[in-house]
């Protein structure tokens, strides 16, 4: 049963905002399948997280290595962030003016948030999918935050590896189904990995 | 057919009210009603019944038993009262208010041992004024609805009689998490003081007990005055009203009794979230607000308040609204100017400056706010309001390695 965005009044249900997950890189390069909640046009569009979650938002910090001004009539800039584990593919269309009046004050590298949803693409039928994250917010931090959002986004990997393993949670039998071929141990290897590289 | 019967029961029903009605012309119309039209002869009855109720202005019962057309009045307690009956109360008059239209004689509250309930008296019922504090037998009033809150209606055909008897009747205070619409009465801590939003507002704020918190308003009237926040009050006879899904408590109506000594309160209401800001919104920064006193609203950039228009004598103000994200949920977050202050470590007096000699203005203590805070991770700590945490502090969360140490063994432990 669709519930009719209209219909849903402020009685009911009070506006929710999506949760941001928090996801290294290796995890999400690895995300293929996205599903729409709804049948609305604005319905939320997830991303399924290897781990079993759905995920509409992601927050990371990482460093901006490397942006790109492409296009003309339609101008956006592409970017890639850097994470102990690998990297984000991270984009600002003129959709997303303000994102983009951001990314174009940040001079590379320097440590960077990003506030974005992601999504996957393909090129053409034939190429592999890409996960990319539409940029809401992208502000430079220092080094603390982005240790601060290694410990958090381990713990968060964690947690997610240990409802998979008790099959608790709507998602993790859908997760199981359409990456049948994941181990959520590499995930904790993965995770292992990025906190080691924190010296203190 | 004979009508008479019928049309003899009618007019019992009337001259109950103290109006006379013309037996005759009622046979009459029921017999036109059946014999012409195959009316039901129970719905002739009720059809009459209605069309005589509307002729003197008295309250017409839509639906009903069907069995007892023109409404069969029962004594009830008032607790057991629902919208559409006609009832007969043995209530005590608790609490008197001013009407708010002319068209009212008297509305006040009328409480029994059961329970209480709001009442009108309309002035075209000619009732005899009712006195605060007596105990009052009322018969044949109807009990309807008004904003989905049970309300006893005092009509032309309603008898009151004062009993004689001074009961004092004290009612039990419920918990807070147990009020619902209608009249209630709690015991319950001031914990909160809030602005006001209207000038004819005294004081609003959230009482708490150990079951849960509510929102209370007091009107300015003579008589009034403010709460003390961190007392305990005994509050009898306050309207639980419904906003938004949320219940408040309206004091204009209640006795207050302030009481020595605290109480314990809910402690579920303090919460501490550790997060990142993913969102600084639009109104966040440096504002303006309205100086008329009680208003304190934020001017639009013309200056203009939507209550007293232009305003070029505004009180500057920080706030920052804005989302705190924790991966699982999003809390919508509110920091007043001093917790801006200490986060940001920009002081009113600074941004004022940076507001007033710089070529943007306002944005420009927005963004630098905006820059200085987005995509941080901070713990706020406040009470979570109509899904707003209302932040009283709120730090930047520094780097753990304790912390550290832990998720290491965790992620290197055998899976």
């Amino acid at each position: 049963m669709s519930m009719n965005a209209r219909d849903v009044g402020k009685k009911d249900a009070p506006f929710e905002r999506e949760p941001a997950r928090r996801v290294f890189a290796a995890e999400l390069r690895e995300c293929r399948y996205q599903f729409k909640e709804g049948e609305e046009e604005k319905s939320p569009t997830f991303v399924l997280l290897p781990t079993g979650e759905r995920s509409n938002r992601i927050y990371l910090v990482g460093t901006l290595t490397e942006k790109q001004r492409q296009g003309d009539q339609n101008l956006f800039y592409r970017g890639r962030v850097v994470d102990p584990t690998g990297t984000f593919f991270v984009m600002a269309g003129s959709y997303q003016p303000e994102a983009m009046q951001q990314i174009a004050k940040i001079e590379t590298p320097a440590f960077v948030a990003v506030v974005g949803k992601p999504s996957v693409y393909q090129k053409d039928p034939a190429s592999t999918p890409m996960v990319s994250v539409r940029i809401e917010s992208i502000n430079i931090v220092d080094k603390e935050t982005r240790d601060l959002w290694v410990l958090d986004t381990a713990a968060r990997t964690l947690d997610r590896i240990d409802a998979h393993a008790k099959g608790e949670g709507k998602d993790i039998e859908k997760a199981k189904e359409q990456y049948p071929t994941l181990d959520p141990a590499v995930f904790k290897k993965m995770a292992y990995e990025a906190l080691a590289q924190i010296r203190i | 057919m004979d009508y008479s019967e019928t049309a003899q029961r009618i007019s019992r029903k009337f001259s109950q009210k103290n109006q006379t009605v013309d037996v005759l012309k009622i046979e009459g119309k029921l017999r036109r009603l059946v014999d012409e039209f195959g009316v039901l002869p129970s719905e002739a009855e009720r059809s009459v019944t209605n069309e005589l109720l509307k002729e003197f202005n008295l309250p017409v019962v839509t639906s009903g038993s069907g069995s007892s057309p023109g409404g069969a009045t029962e004594q009830k307690k008032i607790a057991d009262a629902i919208p559409g009956d006609w009832v007969t109360f043995e209530a005590r008059v608790v609490s008197l208010s001013t009407p708010v239209s002319t068209s009212i004689a008297q509305s006040g509250i009328l409480a029994d041992e059961s329970g209480a309930i709001r009442f009108v008296v309309w002035t075209k019922a000619s009732a005899p004024a009712m006195t605060e504090g007596l105990w009052y037998r009322i018969e044949s009033a109807v009990v309807d609805e008004y904003k989905g809150i049970p309300s006893l209606k005092v009509h032309s055909g309603t008898t009151i009689k004062e009993m004689g008897t001074a009961d004092p009747l004290i009612p039990v205070p419920a918990q807070i998490k147990d009020l619902h619409t209608g009249v209630g009465s709690v015991r319950a801590k001031v914990v909160q003081e809030w602005d006001v939003t209207h000038e004819r507002m005294l004081q609003q704020g959230l009482l708490a007990d150990e079951t849960g918190t509510i929102k209370f308003v007091l009107w300015k009237e003579p008589g009034k005055e403010r709460l003390e926040v961190g007392s305990v009050y005994s509050i009898f006879y306050a309207l639980v009203d419904e906003y938004n899904s949320r219940l408040s408590l309206n004091l204009s109506t209640a006795t207050l009794m302030q009481e020595e000594g605290d109480m314990p309160t809910i402690s579920g209401g303090d919460v501490a979230i550790r997060g990142a800001i993913v969102h600084i919104a639009p109104g966040s920064g440096i504002i303006k607000r309205c100086p008329v006193e009680g208003c304190n609203r934020a001017l639009s950039r013309q200056n203009y308040c939507p209550i007293h228009e232009i305003q070029p004598n505004f009180v500057y103000d920080l706030r920052i609204k804005g989302w705190l994200d924790d991966g699982e949920k999003t809390h919508n977050i509110l920091l007043q100017r001093e917790v801006v202050e200490s986060l940001t470590k920009i002081p009113l007096d600074a941004a004022v400056q940076i507001a007033e000699n710089n070529p943007l203005g306002m944005d420009e203590v927005f963004l630098r706010m905006r820059d200085t805070l987005l995509g941080r991770y901070v713990i706020c700590r406040g009470r979570e309001i109509d899904n707003r945490l209302l932040v009283n502090s709120c730090e930047r969360l520094a780097f753990e390695s304790g912390e550290h140490a832990a998720l290491l063994n965790r992620a290197g432990g055998v899976s």
